[in-house]
């Protein structure tokens, strides 16, 4: 329960201020915000993990309306942001995982306590790396464009070989 | 070991692909720092795919226990290559319980040997098979699950509970053997029975020398020798009623126990006849031994439904001794096994029907219709009794609670006065 009410809290703050961003379109971000957390909520209540990427996408899709009405400059917030949206699928899987009726060590919470904790450390890292690269004043243009387009690619055919796992 | 992949990986990847082709095609870099988090979780998530080596022993303290005992069982797992969650579940039969948590989550360093102890309470006879262990173990973000059976099943017989039995009911005709029931019959024995004139091998030692005095002739002392008896317990067990994990079958299993361990004591030979879907029988016996065998016998005995027609020509005819006591123990529920009573009496075997009552277990349905029927069913089992005894067969009902006893001193009362009829 203490697992399922972070990861909802942590969701509730990264709308909150994707709303907040938003300006002029703050209602548009809020419903595709609620939408998500409808989705999410099915998760946590109804152990639907099949869903937890749906509210992601509406989370994430919020967020970035609010960044594109923002206008051009950089949001500093991003990396947070990032770490955020996986801390909450991982609260949200941790939630759903506790459910089982197994009575559970406390050297075992410790430990994925830790690797969280750990993932969410190097969530932030990698976000806010991708943030100050792009702040960097080399390679604008073309390079960037080939490398993210390698990137994806790369990204696709992990997630191609993790579906077929 | 079974591999499974939380679906949570892939939606990893997905997530990160369509934030980076999000990023790409609105020319954000705030989307692609979003795909950041989830490629590196993806990316962690398939490294971390190592399958680790788990190894399960199951003990238990002893194989055998009554009715009520606690076997400790112990459980040693360990792992060469360690694992951050190890679920485990230990498979126990439902007669089995134990107190302490089944399933347990568990952390196993390498190299590391966890001991789990679990008190088990037996809380029902049978034969179990305890085990095997099912683990799951998982790496330190769960994004990944192996599971396997391990640990070979141990074997556990639960014997029933006795109950104290302070009187047996002794059978019209003994045995040949030397035993500790008094015969009707005279003979060379302790008891007194009866003076008659002196006959040519008669010994010196018996002569009566009062009545031989007051008559003028030699008399002598008769005695009642002292024999061994045949006793059959001849289990019903075509049908069951049960009801919060209590049966009639359970009952007629605990008397036939009692019954079996007290008639062993005092020397006499029993044996078993289970008659039912499964028919099997044991040949009547004496000794610790033998005690043994209709114990292990009666735990695995099961109701198996069957519409076949059975009667007791299909028992062999030495598990059905002539002069034997034969011990009916029916919930007189099925009319094959009824039947086969009334045949026995008309085979003249010294027949006692302990009717385990099967009233405690039917709870009857609301309605004027259930409560007929309900009182229709009461009233059929009223006239079997009633057939019963007009065979001269002693039936007598038995609860659940009240003690084996009661209804054996029923047994002995109607006996001292009634005898037995043809049927």
């Amino acid at each position: 329960m203490t697992l399922a009410a972070l990861a909802v809290l942590v969701y509730a703050a990264v709308l909150a201020d994707a709303v907040r961003r938003a300006h002029g379109l703050g209602a548009l971000v809020a419903e595709i915000g609620l939408l998500g957390l409808i989705f999410l909520a099915l998760v946590l209540w109804r152990s639907l993990e099949e869903l937890l990427p749906a509210a992601m996408v509406c989370l994430g899709g919020a967020y970035a309306v609010s960044v594109i009405v923002h206008g051009a400059s950089v949001d500093e917030r991003a990396p947070l942001v990032a770490a955020g949206l996986l801390l909450c699928c991982e609260l949200s899987a941790w939630s759903l995982d506790e459910r089982l009726r197994v009575a559970v060590e406390r050297g075992v919470v410790g430990v994925r306590a830790a690797a969280l904790a750990a993932l969410a450390g190097g969530a932030l890292t990698a976000a806010a790396l991708v943030v100050a690269v792009a702040a960097a004043p080399a390679g604008r243009g073309l390079v960037w464009t080939v490398a993210g387009a390698a990137s994806a690619v790369l990204v696709v055919a992990l997630a191609i070989r993790a579906g077929r796992r | 070991m079974t591999r499974r992949s939380s679906p949570r990986l892939a939606g990893y990847a997905g997530l990160a692909a369509l934030a980076l082709v999000a990023g790409l095609a609105a020319g954000r870099v705030e989307l692609v720092a979003l795909a950041a988090p989830f490629a590196l979780a993806a990316v962690i998530g398939a490294a971390a795919g190592r399958e680790p080596r788990l190894d399960a022993r199951l003990a238990l303290d002893r194989e055998r226990a009554l009715e009520e005992d606690e076997v400790p069982l112990t459980l040693e797992l360990s792992s060469p290559t360690g694992a951050s969650r190890v679920d485990v579940l230990v498979l126990l039969p439902g007669e089995l319980q134990t107190a302490r948590p089944n399933p347990r989550a568990v952390r196993l360093a390498p190299g590391e040997a966890k001991t789990i102890e679990l008190p088990l309470r037996c809380a029902r006879w049978g034969a179990f098979s305890v085990g095997p262990t099912l683990v799951r173990a998982h790496d330190a973000l769960a994004f990944h699950a192996w599971e396997a059976r391990l640990g070979a099943p141990a074997p556990l017989r639960v014997y029933p509970s006795i109950e104290t039995l302070h009187a047996l009911l002794p059978p019209f005709e003994t045995q040949v053997y030397i035993g500790n029931q008094v015969s009707r019959a005279r003979g060379e024995g302790i008891e007194f029975a009866d003076v008659r004139p002196w006959t040519p091998g008669d010994r010196i030692r018996r002569v009566n020398w009062r009545a031989t005095a007051r008559r003028g002739e030699l008399w002598v002392n008769d005695q009642h020798p002292e024999r061994n008896t045949d006793v059959v317990l001849f289990l019903d067990t075509f049908a069951e009623i049960e009801h919060d994990g209590r049966s009639t079958l359970d009952l007629a299993v605990r008397a036939a126990t009692s019954l079996a361990h007290r008639y062993l004591q005092r020397k006499d030979r029993v044996g078993v006849v289970s008659f039912g879907g499964y028919l099997s029988w044991l040949l009547p016996g004496s000794g610790t031994r033998q005690l043994y065998k209709i114990v292990d016998s009666l735990i695995q005995m099961d109701v198996v439904l069957s519409f076949a027609a059975k009667g007791v020509d299909f028992l062999p005819p030495r598990s059905l001794p002539p002069k034997a006591l034969v011990f009916a123990l029916t919930p007189l529920l099925d009319s094959r096994s009824a039947a086969a009573i009334l045949d026995l009496r008309a085979r003249g075997f010294d027949l006692v029907v302990v009717e385990v009552s099967p009233i405690p277990f039917v709870h009857p349905g609301k309605g004027d219709l259930a409560d007929l029927s309900y009182r229709l069913w009461r009233l059929a089992r009223e006239s079997l009794r009633a057939r019963y005894e007009r065979a001269g067969v002693p039936v007598v009902e038995w609860r659940d609670g009240v003690p084996l006893n009661v209804p054996l001193e029923e047994v002995a009362a109607y006996r001292r006065y009634a005898r037995p009829a043809r049927a």
